[in-house]
């Protein structure tokens, strides 16, 4: 009976204590994709060029924005410092557009989005993605999730996970639209590109 | 250079143009060689570098996106550069990020050797580092290596194109120099033979050919003069010489007649050497038999003589009463003409006997001698007869050398006609000989006499006046030259004479065999 009951204990514990050994590793393998994809999200700076406009010659930084729920935590460390193009690189984080629309600020707070340069889409903002992609349309900003079917709702550049590896795929037609002119280098290593034809259907 | 020294001048020639030749050959494809070389280094440099370069800018989206597969395939594209062997990619922590091999094993480059950026040259390839730059960040670093194996066989390929190149430019230069060199090696060689040709066969009407305007033209024509004039004195040399040969000839003949007179006159000389010696003995035998014959004829003749005396003296004492006047006068006459017969016959005899008869000979000293011979003279009152002079101690014989002072010192007594007569005798040392002198102040003689006075028979004043045989200066002559000595007489009339005569100190002072010897060839 009493070797039941340790048997039971040590079931039970397993059974209580798997779900979280899981989790664990689950955030681990979270933050490591994070970093990585903050590190492509810098690189992505490197290989996209703005029209003249939206990168005049003065010293302002080159604004990486985050919408919704940030999942990057300090993966943006290891860039901080680090220019590009000669300019510095900065982060700002914004709230998602529903609460947003709740927010006093919401103006300014929409024209601060306007500005940046490229704007990651967090999956918490999945509802609101067609909303968010059209806020920009017109500003030239590099649009970047990790969201299913997001080129195909307008964005530029989507995050896949491929053999465990952290791959991306481009939106040219949406590309050109936002006036962004992305290098051959970039697109040679998108693993999708999707080209819009003029009717609106989906090309691979 | 001393193998140089010992080639004939074709072969100098030709090796120095093919020395020249080919060090500049061979300077120059060294040159060539590793100028190529260098260059051949920088260029695969460069490319290499250029495909790093490339292979950098293409991998800079993959390192940034860690698309290895991409970066793999932009490796890939290193295929169409055949010396490529190996390339890789690394990434910002110096790992192995991409790798390209072409057809080798894998080669890796060891961690040691890797760099940032640069080139170096190690076992057989070139490594080129290539740092991958993205926004003045480094981001990896592209390693590219060549195979050196192709370019290394290339130069192979060039260094035998080379070979070739220069011995065939050897070999055209050598066609080239042999054909040429005759410019140069032709006229001296043609000019070598002629003189060797002159030097051998002594000929020098050969000439040699002139060919060129150049220094070796001037030589040949200096050698060409040179030989003219050798011809030239050789001729005259050959002349002279026929000249010579004729005069020898000449000359040879005129010795040889000059020799034949010569001969001739010897023998000629001979022949009257001959004919003297025999006159000489003719003359000798003729001496002796006249020797002979006065001996004889005055010894023999004496006898009658005595006998004419005799009856001459009976004569005059058996018959002087029967006789007149006039006969005792004549047989006077008779009897004194009888008397100087006598003395003359006598006088024959003395003279005969000198040489004739032989005496020891001792020493005489004069000093004692001649003032007995002065006692035995026994002059008159009115002369005196003096010895001025030390009078030497001679050899010879004592009866001769008495004679010669007695015939002297009577002579003088004899003819003296001054009241006061002066006779004095002197003695002269001198260099061999002795010379005495008998001087008196008597009537002196006439020059023209002074040779008759020795002969025999001679007398200057008739005889009735000074009875005189005219043989006693005669006998004095001959002894003294019998003695080797001379005899000569100086005067002047009116004032007195003077006779010298000398005796030589060798033949009268010692040596009797000499003496002997000289009375012997005298006779």
């Amino acid at each position: 009976m009493r070797i039941k009951a340790y048997i039971f204990v040590v079931l039970a514990l397993a059974l209580f204590a798997a779900p979280i050994l899981v989790q664990a590793q689950d955030d681990s393998a979270q933050s490591r994709e994070y970093q990585i994809k903050a590190a492509f999200l810098y690189n992505f700076t490197k290989f996209v060029d703005w029209p003249e406009e939206k990168m005049p010659d003065s010293n302002e930084p080159i604004i990486i924005g985050v919408i919704g729920k940030d999942p990057f935590g300090d993966a943006f460390e290891p860039i901080k410092d680090k220019p590009v193009k000669g300019k510095s690189v900065i982060v700002k984080r914004f709230k998602g557009l529903e609460e947003l629309e709740k927010s006093s600020e919401r103006h300014p707070q929409i024209e601060a989005i306007r500005k940046c340069h490229l704007l990651f889409i967090c999956r918490s903002e999945k509802q609101k993605l067609k909303e968010t992609i059209d806020l920009v349309k017109d500003h030239s900003v590099l649009t970047v999730a990790d969201s299913e079917g997001f080129l195909e709702s307008g964005g530029i550049i989507n995050f896949v996970m491929e053999e465990k590896k952290v791959c991306f795929e481009i939106n040219v037609t949406a590309a050109k639209r936002a006036k962004l002119e992305i290098r051959s280098q970039l697109l040679k290593l998108a693993k999708r590109i999707v080209e819009e034809k003029p009717s609106g259907e989906e090309k691979s | 250079m001393s193998i140089l020294q010992n080639m004939t001048i074709k072969h100098k020639l030709m090796s120095i143009i093919m020395l020249a030749c080919i060090t500049g050959l061979v300077l120059t494809g060294v040159i060539l060689i590793v100028w190529e070389i260098n260059t051949f280094r920088k260029e695969l440099i460069h490319s290499l570098s250029t495909q790093a370069e490339m292979i950098a800018e293409n991998s800079k989206a993959a390192l940034a996106f860690q698309d290895a597969e991409d970066a793999k395939q932009t490796l890939q594209a290193l295929h169409v550069e055949p010396s490529i062997a190996f390339g890789c990619v690394y990434n910002k922590d110096n790992k192995l990020f991409a790798t390209y091999y072409r057809d080798y094993a894998e080669i890796k480059v060891h961690p040691s050797e890797l760099q940032e950026s640069g080139f170096s040259f190690a076992g057989g390839f070139l490594t080129v580092f290539k740092p991958i730059i993205l926004d003045g960040e480094t981001i990896g670093t592209v390693c590219l290596r060549s195979d050196l194996s192709p370019m290394y066989a290339m130069i192979k390929n060039h260094i035998s194109v080379i070979i070739a190149v220069l011995l065939f430019s050897s070999l055209v230069a050598f066609l080239v120099t042999s054909r040429l060199q005759k410019v140069i090696s032709e006229p001296i060689l043609s000019l070598a033979e002629v003189a060797k040709v002159v030097s051998e066969k002594k000929d020098y009407s050969t000439r040699a050919l002139k060919q060129s305007n150049d220094e070796v033209g001037l030589l040949i024509d200096a050698f060409n003069e040179m030989l003219e004039q050798i011809q030239y004195r050789d001729l005259e040399l050959v002349d002279a010489k026929e000249q010579l040969e004729v005069r020898v000839e000449q000359r040879t003949a005129e010795l040889t007649t000059a020799n034949e007179q010569l001969t001739t006159e010897v023998a000629e000389r001979k022949k009257a050497e001959e004919r003297q010696a025999e006159l000489l003995k003719q003359l000798e035998s003729a001496n002796k038999e006249l020797n002979d014959f006065a001996h004889i004829v005055s010894h023999d003749l004496k006898a009658p003589l005595r006998g004419i005396k005799t009856l001459a003296n009976w004569i005059s004492t058996d018959y002087a009463d029967k006789l007149d006047e006039d006969g005792r006068d004549q047989i006077d006459l008779l009897l004194s003409r009888v008397d100087r017969m006598h003395n003359l016959i006598d006088g024959i005899l003395q003279y005969s006997r000198v040489g004739r008869v032989k005496e020891e000979k001792i020493q005489v000293t004069l000093n004692e001698l001649v003032p007995n011979i002065i006692d035995l003279i026994a002059p008159p009152e009115s002369i005196t007869i003096t010895i001025k002079d030390e009078l030497p101690v001679i050899e010879c014989e004592k009866t001769r050398i008495t004679q010669v002072f007695q015939n002297l010192l009577s002579n003088a007594v004899k003819y003296m006609d001054k009241p006061q007569g002066q006779v004095s005798i002197g003695c002269d040392e001198k260099e061999g000989y002795w010379r005495f002198s008998i001087a008196d102040n008597g009537p002196g003689i006439e020059e023209r006499h002074f040779d008759k006075i020795f002969q025999i028979f001679q007398t200057l004043s008739p005889r009735d006046e000074v009875e005189s045989t005219g043989i006693g200066l005669t006998v004095v002559k001959k002894i003294v030259e019998m003695y080797g000595g001379k005899i000569w007489v100086e005067s002047k009339v009116g004032e007195g004479s003077t006779f010298f005569f000398t005796l030589p100190k060798q033949k009268v002072g010692g040596k009797n065999a000499e003496l002997q010897a000289s009375i012997v060839s005298r006779r």
